[in-house]
């Protein structure tokens, strides 16, 4: 009975040390990148990213990814399905989508669904 | 285990079929448009009708299961909720079983312990996880009033922001979303999981639970992994609200499948025990006032008694009875 109860402890111990030393190990591995490194390209907003039927659907998950992987990595450049590169940036798509200022806004208010794009940036309705 | 394979497959055939019906046949105004407003009509019908036939059974004697002092003399003190001696008072035990499934709450549990003792325990997680299920179901009903309105009423926006709360992915997860899938992962499994429950559970038990599962995982699935454009979706649930019969817009296939399977539930709801949601209401043992004390009641089937008194027996015998000398009461 004795025997077993140590064999407990010992094993959730030794559990415990693994998991420890696997969180210091990840600090270590999961420095930032160095500024240099970040990569960027210039902005163009003369052709879409993806078909309309596509962003229609996928939009939310597109930008959501722009911005984890821009902000968090420092990877800026999206590379389309048709190989061309993009600024991982809202001006890629408002440079030309927001000549209608209720582009966002007619379908969103459709849905009701309230994006939480527009608590930091500048909206189209916001902008001259 | 047929009983538990049979509803599963059948649930998996029945979501096929709105997919090959859409994808492969184009018969997008079959399951968009025919179809839901069957189930619709079906339901509506089904459930008045029941109700109604329900409600016309009389209810002679007071019935009403309870577990508290009766109201008797003013100085006993009686217990209002569990011997309800009064309408409010045996509305508020049927509103507290609604919403917060009372009688569950004491629900035990028997086991047979190794040294043959048989104990009796506490239980309770049948009914949180029939609450957690219960309630997960309204909000999400609930929030998908999103799609029959125009202008959102105000309890959905509230809805919707509490249960995305957590404000964690791309579109925004919803809590009720896991609380559901869990609450009935562990309904099936409470079922699978003990023998006396195996016996007792049939495939009308385990088809409900797979349907909703279907449902709810097709839901998310189009919310979280496979997106569908929403704007077509919304105009459709608008038509369908407004009783337009026009041809659905271009809409992806997993939508179908989802009110497809969600028709079938409503077509199901009326013939089953999901009847459960109107029955409540009409239970004999839960809505009646045990006032049997201050109340008389008298069952209505008693068959009439033709009482004869004693003055007609002597208008009928009263000659007779005057040469016989007896005394009479009227001359």
């Amino acid at each position: 009975m004795m025997s077993k109860k140590l064999l407990w402890i010992f094993a959730v111990t030794a559990m415990m040390l693994f998991a420890v030393l696997n969180v210091f190990r990840k600090g270590e591995a999961e420095t930032p990148p160095p500024l240099s490194v970040h990569k960027s390209v210039a902005i163009d907003s003369s052709k879409c990213i993806a078909p309309a039927s596509f962003m229609r659907a996928n939009h939310m998950q597109v930008l959501y990814e722009w911005r984890n992987s821009s902000v968090r990595t420092g990877n800026r450049v999206y590379i389309a399905s048709n190989g061309s590169k993009y600024e991982k940036s809202l001006n890629t798509c408002l440079g030309c989508h927001s000549n209608n200022r209720l582009f966002c806004f007619n379908c969103h208010s459709y849905a009701n669904v309230k994006p939480k794009c527009w608590n930091c940036h500048l909206s189209p309705m916001e902008t001259p | 285990m047929k009983k538990v394979l049979m509803p599963l497959v059948m649930v998996a055939l029945l979501a096929l079929v709105p997919f090959v019906g859409v994808q492969y046949a184009g018969l997008s105004y079959l399951f968009g448009v025919i179809i839901p407003y069957t189930a619709i009509v079906v339901l509506l019908a089904g459930f008045f009708l029941r109700l109604a036939d329900w409600f016309r059974r009389p209810v002679p004697f007071r019935i009403p299961t309870t577990c508290g002092q009766e109201k008797s003399l003013d100085w006993i003190k009686y217990d209002r909720l569990e011997s309800p001696a009064h309408f409010w008072e045996a509305a508020a035990r049927v509103l507290s079983e609604v919403f917060f499934f009372r009688s569950l709450f004491r629900n035990t549990k028997a086991e047979l312990h190794k040294d043959a003792n048989l104990a009796y325990g506490s239980h309770k997680w049948l009914w949180l996880g029939g609450l957690a299920f219960h309630w997960s179901l309204l909000v999400i009903v609930l929030r998908h009033s999103r799609f029959f309105f125009v202008m959102v009423p105000g309890l959905t926006d509230f809805l919707d922001h509490a249960d995305g709360f957590l404000d964690v992915t791309l579109p925004t997860f919803y809590i009720t979303d896991a609380v559901v899938l869990a609450a009935i992962t562990f309904l099936v499994f409470r079922r699978l999981n003990d023998a006396k429950m195996r016996l007792i559970s049939l495939q009308t038990d385990y088809f409900p639970l797979f349907l909703i599962a279907a449902i709810v995982v097709v839901g998310v699935l189009m919310r979280y992994v496979v997106r569908l454009d929403i704007m077509p979706v919304k105009d459709q649930m608008l038509r369908l609200v407004n009783f337009s019969v026009d041809d659905p817009g271009e809409i992806g296939t997993l939508f179908y499948v989802h009110l497809f399977l969600v028709s079938v539930l409503a077509i199901y709801f009326p013939f089953s025990k999901l009847m459960h949601a109107g029955a409540i209401f009409l239970s004999p043992t839960r809505n009646l006032t045990n006032n049997s004390r201050q109340k008389r009641h008298i069952n209505p089937w008693n068959a009439e008694i033709k009482f004869r008194t004693y003055s007609e027996y002597e208008d009928d015998y009263r000659e007779k009875m005057k040469k016989a000398k007896l005394p009479i009461e009227k001359q």
